[in-house]
């Protein structure tokens, strides 16, 4: 089978989301929580082999890599109905269980000694597959193990396997609520290096937006990590469904994310989903065309990244694919395109042709959905940059403090300098200047050295 | 379709001239014309006026009108067509005198003895000859006129070895003496004895028949002229049934060879039994002659009823010998005459006998053609005529899109006028049962009504009806629910238009090594091993038809293929042959085939076959070039930890790549989604509502249509722009794959912090001092970016040219999308810009 993926779920966030990605998988492909297809899906046309693998058996296993360095959330896991669906060997669980202690530092540390177990795992995982298309990170960039330890895995799979896409799902911290991680700022810039120079495509979900978006869109009003992560799911689901779904088009990974990324640096997608939708709410059925999806999509309060306003710089859309499931007929799909360009409510790159991309998939016939047309956006923003800001900001603030830095200089890496948290922040810095580079005409030519 | 016909006329008749020019600009002018041509509709009345303009034109008018009598009493056909054209010829002054002088060149085939040339002015007649041969050519049905007199000569039968066992006059034998006179008053019972002796074909003493001046013309008596002139006259009033009776009986004994066919013997016979009713009637005369109570005037009343029954059958008889016709030509002229004898009741009884039993065996026939769809007819007498050259074993091999078309052939000459209306329906049931018939299946039929004429209600005609619509359900209901035609198509366009995507991109990925190759190092074994792998192990594996997939390979490129289909004679193309010897790499000649089985290779044959093989290769290729693009990018993606300087280098390059993916993809998308999807849909659409074999042919043709149109095969310029498009992908793929290892220089120096050699401004490098180390990675891309965007305009104005003119505006939407963000519009603005103002500085 082509265009495999192997994903790896770090630390308590990512397995969370994980958990709900896997159920949610499991329930577009027919397949029982046990693994075994259900009888009505025995004939379908979908590829679920692209993220399972079938046992000899005839159980689907998940292509995943569970890992965390305490054992809360796994056995969570392992105490739901789908406890038998994953591999137990690829569960990997910290020996001494004391978790990284929200330290990047020691997340990182641990990593790098785990190394050895962990890519037994992920070798004999990609050894399974006929040809790997790449790996998908599900993380946290707050926390410890999913950024320190997210950071490590980052670094030694893009030097493992440099022809594979590295895509990871990262969630950032909420800035609206005091987090009790204090250390978070120092996390985060040290985590986005790494998403920087080793991941190929990172979509960004913004723990402040998914909460607005819970709150105002579905109406809930202390929404709970279960239903955040569903939304998280339903987008981790949604932009893998052409793979999993083969049509025309986008049937590889590469194709759907080459052309959203036109230079490797600007790998950052901001992602928007409607309709929006809970269990308990039916109610509101909204009617939907594909015009109405698309113009939503484009709409700020819809987008899974809370991004502030900035006044100074034109911020534009460096490029956009929708993906469009439902009932859609092509010629709705280009007047809508069309009624967008006159209206201008999207702003593009001045240095190259940029335009919404649609990719048409189909649902599965096995989830029942109120709504005709739904749709996911992934597009790369330039205003995601304010986000890298406001995470210097704060960092910055800490920093001229000095403070909380004993526990880092604990860890080997920061043992005698703090260079390595510089030479982050110069490449997070280096990565908002490029992304407001990108709004100008002459980003072709830019260079951060030059300008200044 | 049309379109495609007129174009292989065109060609056809190009060839038969012996012509080299070019066939797209005739087609083009035509199709410009084609409401003009229409207009000239061939009805008798444009005929009249034409041989009336061509009566006046012609210096000997009264022989021309005579010919043209002679030809239409002939029956010909085409005549009114032919007339015309002469016409046409003689308006045109300066074709008529190409004509006159290319007529001396041109050797005089075939034996050609035209009645038309001798009388025909001098002007006309090289025209008429050439026109002739022409017409010749194309329907073989004018022959029979030329060569009628030849079989005439030619028969040997009992009739002419043994010439007095016949019942007719003997033309042979020399004119006999006129007996003595006898005195006025016993001449009436000589006469009267004389007259019935002729009326039973045997001459008398006193009236002697005459050799007729036409071949079919009435026979003429001489009468003595010691008749009494009241006797004479008497007599010669009486004479006329004496020569329809000899026309009637010339009938019966001539057209016994079996050349002449079914028809004319069931004819014969029908008009036997008439004649021995009439010879009764002869005796009956004689007997009362015998019994004296006979005289001229007694004769004169007594045969009043049988002479209006003989003339008509000598009207038909000689009818049917000047136009020589026979099978449903005859029953056609027979047809006719019942339509022209409204009114007399006894008549028209006469005639509807006649044509009840001539149509017998013609029925017959038909009804085994539309009953079971054989053809039996040893006399090619039914208008539908079998070309069967194939044997049954052979039918699966290799069954082209001909079989259809020319399996069975209709000549309209031999349709029976009263079917005329109905030539379709009859083609198509007996052509369906046939194929049900081939298919290993018999057809249970209710009730099979025996065919019979009847002039009124024509009851036969609703029976065909019903064995029409049983055969088209029958066959229909053979090839979508037996043979699963929808699963077939459906299999054909997952992996012809790549609508399986896993599949391809399974096959791709095992195939691009081998296919990389040039065309004559690749193993076909091996391509088809890795076809079956990929097969098995994407979604295409539920497909049960996956096994009739084969790799093939074409020693030609598309865009050569597709100038070849459109012959155009461009120097482009002469140049591309040129190329094409050499240079045909495993992903250019890659095609898929595909084995279809009877029957439902009549939908699927190798023409469609070859449409969705070009098809593919287009789509194919533009995929190859998404992935290479997809795989350059995977590459690059190092750049990542590159430093800023370096970064900024390649950022030219990369936009580039990006540039030239969303065009490949813009592309794609439109071919894919916007094309074969929705043509598909509707497709399935009409396919649902489908009553017979033919429309689904139709319907998938005009699928098969939309896609080459709308997929932009059928402009070889934009598939030129595309080709273009297609190859600076490839080649700035090539070139970024060899810069790959350079990537690595560029990280290591990145670390190291130093990478003065990579940083050149532009502007510097135009100057012209890239000499030093070969051609410089800036001034590559470059030139590379230049010659995209030069190819991509191209193809836009292209694509809106076409939007304007075609009223595809689906085109346009490529450009529309392409064109999103108006990068291209700023670009073209910004020339025009600069090119303004060096001409106002110029």
């Amino acid at each position: 089978m082509p265009c495999e993926m192997i994903t790896l779920q770090l630390g308590q966030c990512g397995n969370q989301i994980g958990f709900e990605f896997w159920k949610r998988l499991c329930a577009e492909h027919g397949i029982s929580p046990e693994g075994i297809l259900e009888d009505y899906a025995t004939e379908g046309t979908d590829r679920k082999d692209v993220f399972f693998y079938q046992s000899d058996d005839e159980h689907y296993i998940p292509r995943a890599v569970l890992l965390d360095l305490e054992p809360r959330v796994i056995h969570t896991i392992m105490n739901s109905p789908y406890s038998k669906l994953y591999n137990p060997e690829n569960i990997y669980l910290s020996k001494h269980g004391g978790g990284a202690g929200n330290n990047w530092a020691s997340g990182y540390h641990q990593g790098e000694k785990l190394q050895e177990e962990i890519f037994d795992i992920l070798d004999r995982e990609a050894d399974g597959s006929d040809s790997l298309e790449g790996f998908v990170l599900c993380h946290s960039i707050a926390g410890g193990t999913g950024s320190g330890m997210g950071s490590f895995m980052l670094e030694s799979l893009a030097d493992r396997f440099p022809k594979k896409l590295i895509e990871t799902y990262s969630v950032f911290p909420n800035q609206d609520e005091i987090s009790d991680v204090v250390v978070q700022p120092y996390n985060s810039l040290l985590t986005l290096k790494r998403l920087t120079q080793c991941a190929d495509c990172v979509v960004v979900l913004d723990n402040t937006a998914l909460n607005r978006i819970a709150t105002d869109r579905l109406h809930i009003q202390n929404p709970s990590f279960t239903q955040i992560n569903k939304l998280v799911s339903t987008i981790m689901s949604v932009s893998t469904t052409t793979l999993r779904y083969p049509s025309y088009m986008n049937n590889d990974l590469v194709g759907l994310i080459a052309p959203l990324i036109p230079t490797p640096r600007l790998h950052f997608l901001m992602t928007g989903y409607t309709p929006l939708t809970t269990d308990q709410e039916g109610a509101s059925v909204r009617k939907t065309s594909v015009l109405d999806v698309m113009r939503r999509l484009l709409q700020p309060k819809n987008m899974m990244v809370s991004t502030a306003v900035d006044r100074n710089a034109a911020h534009c859309y460096i490029s956009i694919l929708n993906i469009i499931q439902g009932e859609v007929d092509p010629t709705q799909v280009h007047k809508s395109l069309q009624r967008i360009r006159e209206r201008k409510l999207a702003q593009f790159i001045p240095w190259g042709p940029a335009s919404i991309q649609v990719a048409l998939s189909r649902k599965s016939p096995y989830i029942q959905s109120t709504h005709r047309v739904s749709g996911l956006m992934l597009a790369n923003h330039t205003n995601i940059s304010s986000l890298f800001d406001r995470a210097l900001q704060q960092y910055d603030k800490l920093r001229k403090r000095e403070a909380f830095l004993e526990q880092f200089r604990k860890e080997k890496m920061f043992e005698d300098n703090l260079d390595e948290l510089d030479n982050s922040r110069e490449v997070v810095d280096c990565l908002v200047k490029e992304y407001q580079a990108a709004t100008r005409s002459d980003y072709l030519t830019w260079s951060p050295n030059k300008t200044d | 379709m049309s379109e495609f016909k007129l174009h292989h006329l065109v060609v056809e008749l190009i060839d038969l001239l012996g012509s080299s020019s070019a066939p797209e600009k005739h087609v083009e002018k035509l199709q410009k014309e084609g409401s003009a041509t229409n207009v000239v509709t061939l009805n008798s009345v444009a005929t009249q006026s034409c041989v009336r303009q061509l009566a006046k034109n012609s210096p000997n008018a009264e022989l021309f009108i005579k010919k043209y009598e002679e030809l239409k009493s002939k029956k010909v056909d085409m005549l009114g067509p032919f007339m015309q054209l002469l016409e046409f010829i003689s308006v045109d002054r300066e074709l008529k005198s190409y004509l006159n002088k290319t007529s001396s060149l041109a050797p005089v085939t075939t034996s050609s003895t035209t009645i038309t040339n001798e009388d025909l002015p001098k002007i006309f007649k090289n025209v008429i000859k050439a026109a002739h041969e022409g017409e010749k050519k194309l329907n073989k049905q004018l022959c029979p006129v030329n060569t009628e007199r030849d079989i005439t000569h030619m028969k040997h039968t009992w009739s002419s070895e043994r010439p007095r066992l016949s019942w007719n006059f003997q033309t042979e034998s020399p004119a006999l003496q006129l007996q003595k006179v006898v005195p006025s008053i016993s001449q009436e019972s000589v006469l009267l004895w004389d007259i019935l002796q002729c009326l039973k074909g045997i001459d008398g003493s006193y009236i002697v028949s005459e050799t007729p001046s036409h071949p079919y013309g009435p026979v003429t008596f001489k009468i003595s002229p010691d008749v009494g002139v009241s006797f004479k006259q008497l007599t010669e009033q009486i004479l006329p049934l004496a020569s329809h009776y000899s026309m009637t009986i010339r009938f019966v004994e001539e057209k016994m060879l079996p050349d002449d066919g079914q028809v004319n013997h069931a004819l014969r016979g029908a008009l036997s039994s008439l004649l021995r009713d009439y010879l009764l009637f002869v005796v009956q005369l004689e007997i009362e002659h015998l019994r004296g109570k006979l005289n001229l005037q007694k004769l004169w009343f007594y045969i009043q009823p049988t002479l209006t029954t003989m003339s008509i059958l000598n009207q038909i008889t000689s009818t049917i010998f000047k136009a020589n016709a026979k099978g449903g030509k005859v029953l056609s002229l027979l047809h006719e005459q019942i339509n022209n004898m409204s009114g007399e009741a006894k008549c028209k009884e006469l005639c509807l006998f006649l044509i009840k039993a001539a149509s017998v065996p013609y029925m017959q026939t038909l009804e085994k053609w539309v009953y079971k769809g054989v053809i039996y007819d040893p006399y090619q007498e039914f208008f539908v005529e079998d070309n069967e050259l194939i044997q049954k074993e052979e039918l699966p091999m290799d069954y082209s899109a001909d079989y259809w078309e020319k399996r069975y052939s209709m000549r309209p000459e031999r349709i029976p006028v009263f079917l005329s209306e109905h030539d379709q329906t009859i083609l198509r049931t007996g052509k369906y049962f046939n194929v049900i018939r081939q298919c290993g299946k018999t057809v249970q039929w209710g009730k099979q009504e025996p065919l019979v004429y009847q002039h009124r209600d024509q009851k036969f005609i609703s029976a065909i009806d019903r064995a029409y619509s049983e055969a088209a359900r029958t066959l229909l209901e053979v090839l979508i629910q037996e043979n699963d035609l929808m699963g077939r198509l459906r299999s054909v366009k997952n992996y012809f238009l790549l609508a399986q995507g896993d599949f391809v991109v399974q096959f791709m990925n095992l195939c691009e090594p081998e296919l990389s190759k040039n065309m004559y190092d690749i193993v076909t074994h091996r391509l088809s091993s890795l076809l079956e792998v990929a097969l098995r192990m994407s979604t295409a594996d539920s497909d049960p038809y996956k096994d009739d997939l084969k790799p093939e390979l074409l020693p030609y490129g598309l865009q050569y293929q597709m100038f070849r289909i459109l012959t155009i004679q461009t120097n482009e193309e002469k140049e591309y042959c040129a190329q094409a010897d050499k240079t045909v790499s495993g992903m250019e000649a890659f095609v898929f085939n595909y084995d279809v089985k009877w029957p439902v290779s009549l939908v699927i044959n190798r023409k469609a076959i070859a449409c969705y093989q070009m098809l593919f290769r287009h789509l194919f290729y533009c995929k190859h070039v998404e992935r290479l693009l997809c795989r350059v990018w995977i590459s690059n993606k190092i750049a990542k930890t590159f430093t800023h300087e370096a970064a900024m280098t390649y950022r030219q390059a990369f936009s580039l790549r990006q540039r030239m993916l969303d065009c490949i993809q813009h592309l794609e998308y439109y071919m894919m989604v916007e094309v074969i999807e929705p043509n598909w849909l509707m497709f399935l659409n009409k396919m649902s509502k489908v009553s017979n074999v033919d429309e689904v042919l139709r319907v998938h043709q005009d699928l098969q249509d939309s896609y080459l149109k709308e997929c932009m095969l059928m402009d070889h310029e934009l598939l030129e722009c595309i080709t273009g498009v297609c190859s600076v992908c490839i080649e700035f793929c090539k070139f970024m794959q060899r810069m790959s290892r350079y990537f690595i220089d560029a990280e290591l120096r990145s670390m190291i912090g130093s990478c003065q050699d990579d940083i050149f401004e532009p502007e510097a490098e135009c100057s012209g001092n890239s000499s030093a180390d070969g051609v410089n990675f800036i001034d590559r891309i470059m030139t590379l970016d230049k010659q995209f965007t030069e190819v991509l305009i191209r193809l836009l104005n292209r694509i809106c040219d076409l939007g304007c003119d075609n009223s595809n505006e689906k085109l346009l939407n490529v450009v529309c999308r392409l064109d999103f963000n108006l990068y291209y519009t700023q670009i073209l603005m910004q020339r025009d810009s600069k090119k303004r103002s060096q001409e106002t500085s110029g």
